[in-house]
């Protein structure tokens, strides 16, 4: 896992790159006639998803702790909170196009969508991931609030399966990461 | 020569690779396949049919220049039916354009990565898989789905890619390269680039975890450090050159600018591609070299009965390879107008990198003098890889050095050096480790005449081909010239190619004696013997040929390192000049013995 951050790392460090050349090459930043990226919502989704990023930790702690719907409350938040990143994302593309940013309007727009949408896009592919534990968690819940085995109970429960748990974990707290750098180079400086 | 393992040691290794069971059901079977042998087959094959498709484009291309303008003969009709065979400009583009991106990256690669890291590592560190067996599974399909992108490119309007193996915009953006094919093959790029990075997850890791007790990283063979070497550079690069196809079609495609610019308004830099590109690219000719010169330190070993020459040395010139790749890249951009100082850093890195491959070169010598050398048919290959890559070498040097690069870029001389270091090496040492893995594969046994024909053809061929190239390019031949003889000041140089072209066609020609010789022995060869060499390492002393469905019944215990030949105590006390890395001298203690629990 850590391998295939890394190469995720590199595959975010290039653009990045690319998007550092770029700039370093305009005239001027924002390019002349386009209007400042906003602040504001790129902000808020920074604290959404650090604070997916949290709940994760908390959900790790209650699972090693033993206090399994603990857990599962947290996985669920992490989940809902990616969920909104997503959202605002959509959001800020629709605002950013109102305000006459399009991917074809210049290098500003180039690196822009590309960049948040490759984001987007791994951000996606760790909601995916959270949906089958929390469904795996809330079912190992239910079953044994019912007091029955888990179907197919050879699986195990939730806290059977903490390695990839926080597998899962690192993966999504690097797109976090990744996020944050991006914020800060895209739209604060 | 004896190492202390707890018992505890061994038990946790048994458990931490239960033996997996052999599934019945034909799909599972023999087309979506865990077992690490099994994919190793299917890559292979996958590398060996585009070996010969590459195979086919390089001889177009030297019958371009050989006979511009004229059909070609037998296909031509088929190939280009509105010229009655000739080839035309634009096919011409898509011609070499294609051989290059097919051999390195959907032959070369699948063979020498694909199938010979599937093969060799689990089998020559003692495990019993690959750490994750269905993510290798995934790879391999990934991969297939590659090449029929490939394939696809090459059925649509306008044709395939033809925008060079290199890709540089402006020429690749739709200003330059409008069809379909060159998105398509870029996006195979992508593709294949996911399914080697999948690849490179799981051969590091397996080499990490499933080493079988007592084999220490010390006692590796030379293969398997190659291999592992290799995927580090994949796992690291590979996004590189991921990135950079991205940003390329989403210009191509959805109108960003990355690298668009000038004429057709835009404000991005088609440098930076390059620089991209070759941060990609210079590391990935040593992904292409790494597990070469693995089999070759081997292979000099095993075939001289001496112990590998200073064996750490080579394996730390390994690794300072490996570290050193990441920072030459500028040496392929001296002439893009970059600052003399960076230039002169580049230079002086360059020079560098090239004192671990002498290393290496001197320990190979070393290791053959005085040896009982054994000129088996993988012998004689890996010793035509030194002689190749040795010559390469040299060329690279002139090439290095900026003031002589600035006559040399862009000439044949380059397309000369690359494929003697690369493209010759490679193919020479991939066929080396066939010869020498194919007893293990398939449990049967290769002709050794054929073999013998075989090797004279390639080598005599590759060394003559490339020297001619060399010479062109010495005498001012530009590379990728449609018909190079219309420049007066080269006129003269068409009987060189032609000269050229025979050899190349001899070469090809005797690329049938391998494959009349592989598939006879697949269906009619001799049964091989367990150990068909006389070797010590673990893949040829503890498993049948070819080997059970988990390998090892025990996972062996490993005593020494896998260059013991000729040792004076083993030979006195066993009455043989090799070792096996797990095999016991007598009264030799400290091995703990678990039977296999599951
Ligand atoms: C087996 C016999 C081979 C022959 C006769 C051959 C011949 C050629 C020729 C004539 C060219 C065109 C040079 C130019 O750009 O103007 C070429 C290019 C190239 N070949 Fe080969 N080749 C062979 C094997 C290989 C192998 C095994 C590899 C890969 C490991 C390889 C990699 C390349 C590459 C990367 C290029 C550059 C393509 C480009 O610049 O667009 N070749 N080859
Ligand atoms: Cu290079």
């Amino acid at each position: 896992m850590v391998v295939a951050l890394g190469s995720f790392g590199i595959l975010f460090a290039c653009l990045l790159f690319m998007y550092a050349a770029l700039r370093s090459q305009a005239v001027a930043w924002p390019p002349p006639g386009l209007p400042e990226l906003p602040l504001f919502l790129p902000l808020v989704n920074t604290g959404v998803i650090a604070g997916s990023s949290a709940m994760f930790v908390l959900a790790l702690d209650a699972l090693e702790g033993g206090r399994r719907s603990r857990a599962v409350g947290f996985i669920a938040s992490t989940f809902a909170l990616g969920c909104v990143f997503v959202g605002l994302q959509l959001l800020l593309w629709s605002r950013l196009a109102d305000a006459g940013i399009t991917m074809r309007t210049g290098a500003l727009g180039t690196v822009v969508y590309v960049l948040t949408a490759l984001h987007a896009l791994h951000v996606v592919g760790g909601i995916l991931a959270l949906a089958y534990w929390l469904a795996f968690g809330l079912r190992d819940v239910l079953a044994s609030a019912i007091g029955g085995a888990v179907r197919g109970g050879s699986r195990g429960g939730l806290a059977a399966h903490s390695t990839m748990l926080r597998l899962c974990g690192m993966y999504w707290h690097f797109v976090g990461v990744v996020w944050v750098v991006m914020f800060v180079t895209m739209f604060l400086l | 020569m004896s190492s202390v393992m707890t018992k505890a040691d061994v038990e946790a290794a048994q458990h931490l690779q239960h033996a997996h069971v052999e599934p019945k059901d034909f799909l599972r079977r023999y087309v979506f396949s865990i077992d690490h042998k099994y994919i190793a087959k299917q890559f292979l094959w996958a590398g060996l049919i585009f070996l010969l498709v590459g195979g086919i484009l390089a001889m177009l291309i030297r019958w371009q220049w050989a006979f511009p303008m004229k059909p070609v003969p037998g296909v031509g009709k088929m190939l280009f039916p509105h010229t009655g065979g000739v080839i035309t400009p634009p096919a011409y583009n898509s011609i070499f354009t294609m051989h290059g991106l097919i051999m390195i990256f959907f032959a070369i690669t699948p063979i020498m990565i694909g199938c010979f890291g599937n093969f060799c590592i689990p089998l020559m560190i003692g495990a019993r898989d690959m750490a994750f067996p269905r993510l290798n599974m995934y790879s391999f399909w990934v991969f297939l789905l590659s090449q029929m992108l490939v394939t696809a490119s090459f059925f649509v309007e306008l044709g395939a890619a033809a925008a060079g193996w290199t890709t540089y915009p402006p020429l690749s953006t739709n200003v330059g390269t409008p069809g379909l094919g060159q998105s398509l093959v870029v996006l195979a790029l992508f593709v294949t680039g996911i399914a080697s990075i999948m690849g490179a997850i799981n051969y590091i890791t397996t080499v990490i975890r499933f080493r079988a007790p007592g084999m220490t990283w010390m006692r590796m063979p030379a293969t398997v450090w190659g291999l592992w070497l290799t995927s580090i550079l994949n796992a690291l690069f590979v996004p590189v050159l991921g990135s950079a196809g991205l940003m390329l079609l989403f210009d191509r495609h959805f109108g960003t600018q990355f690298f668009v610019t000038g004429a057709a308004g835009g404000i991005g830099d088609p440098i930076l591609f390059q620089h991209l590109f070759w941060i990609f690219g210079h590391p990935e000719v040593y992904i292409l070299i790494l597990p070469i010169w693995g089999f070759v330190i081997d292979f000099m070993s095993f075939f001289a009965r001496k112990p590998a020459y200073w064996y750490k040395g080579s394996v730390f010139a390994m690794i300072a390879v490996t570290v050193l790749s990441a920072v030459v890249y500028g040496h392929h951009m001296f002439v893009t107008g970059m600052s003399p100082l960076l230039g002169q850093a580049f230079m002086l890195l360059t020079l560098v990198i090239s004192v671990p491959a002498e290393v290496l070169f001197l320990n190979w010598l070393h290791t053959m003098w005085k040896g009982s050398i054994r000129l088996t048919v993988p012998m004689l290959f890996a010793l035509g890889t030194v002689f190749v890559f040795g010559l390469g070498g040299l060329t690279g040097i002139y090439l290095g050095t900026i003031s002589t690069d600035l006559y040399l870029h862009d000439t044949m001389w380059v397309v000369g050096h690359f494929h003697l270091t690369m493209a010759s090496a490679a193919f020479l040492g991939s066929f080396a480790a066939l010869y020498f893995w194919f007893p293990k594969m398939f449990g049967r046994q290769m002709n050794q005449k054929l073999g013998n024909v075989h090797f004279w053809f390639s080598a005599i061929g590759v060394t003559a081909v490339f020297c001619g190239q060399l010479l062109a390019g010495y005498n001012g031949q530009q590379r990728r010239l449609y018909d190079p003889f219309q420049y007066t000041y080269i006129a003269h140089l068409r009987g060189l190619n032609q000269l050229t072209s025979y050899f190349a066609f001899a070469l090809m020609l005797g690329q049938l004696a391998f494959i009349v010789n592989f598939f006879h022995a697949i269906f009619a060869g001799k049964k091989a013997e367990k150990n068909a060499w006389d070797v010590g390492t673990l893949e040829w002393t503890h498993c049948d040929s070819p080997p059970v469905y988990h390998n090892f019944d025990d996972i062996p215990t490993v005593l020494r390192g896998p260059h013991e030949y000729n040792h004076p105590e083993v030979l006195e006390k066993l009455g043989k000049d090799w070792i096996g890395q797990a095999e016991r001298m007598p009264g030799e203690t400290g091995e703990v013995i678990v039977a296999a629990a599951e």
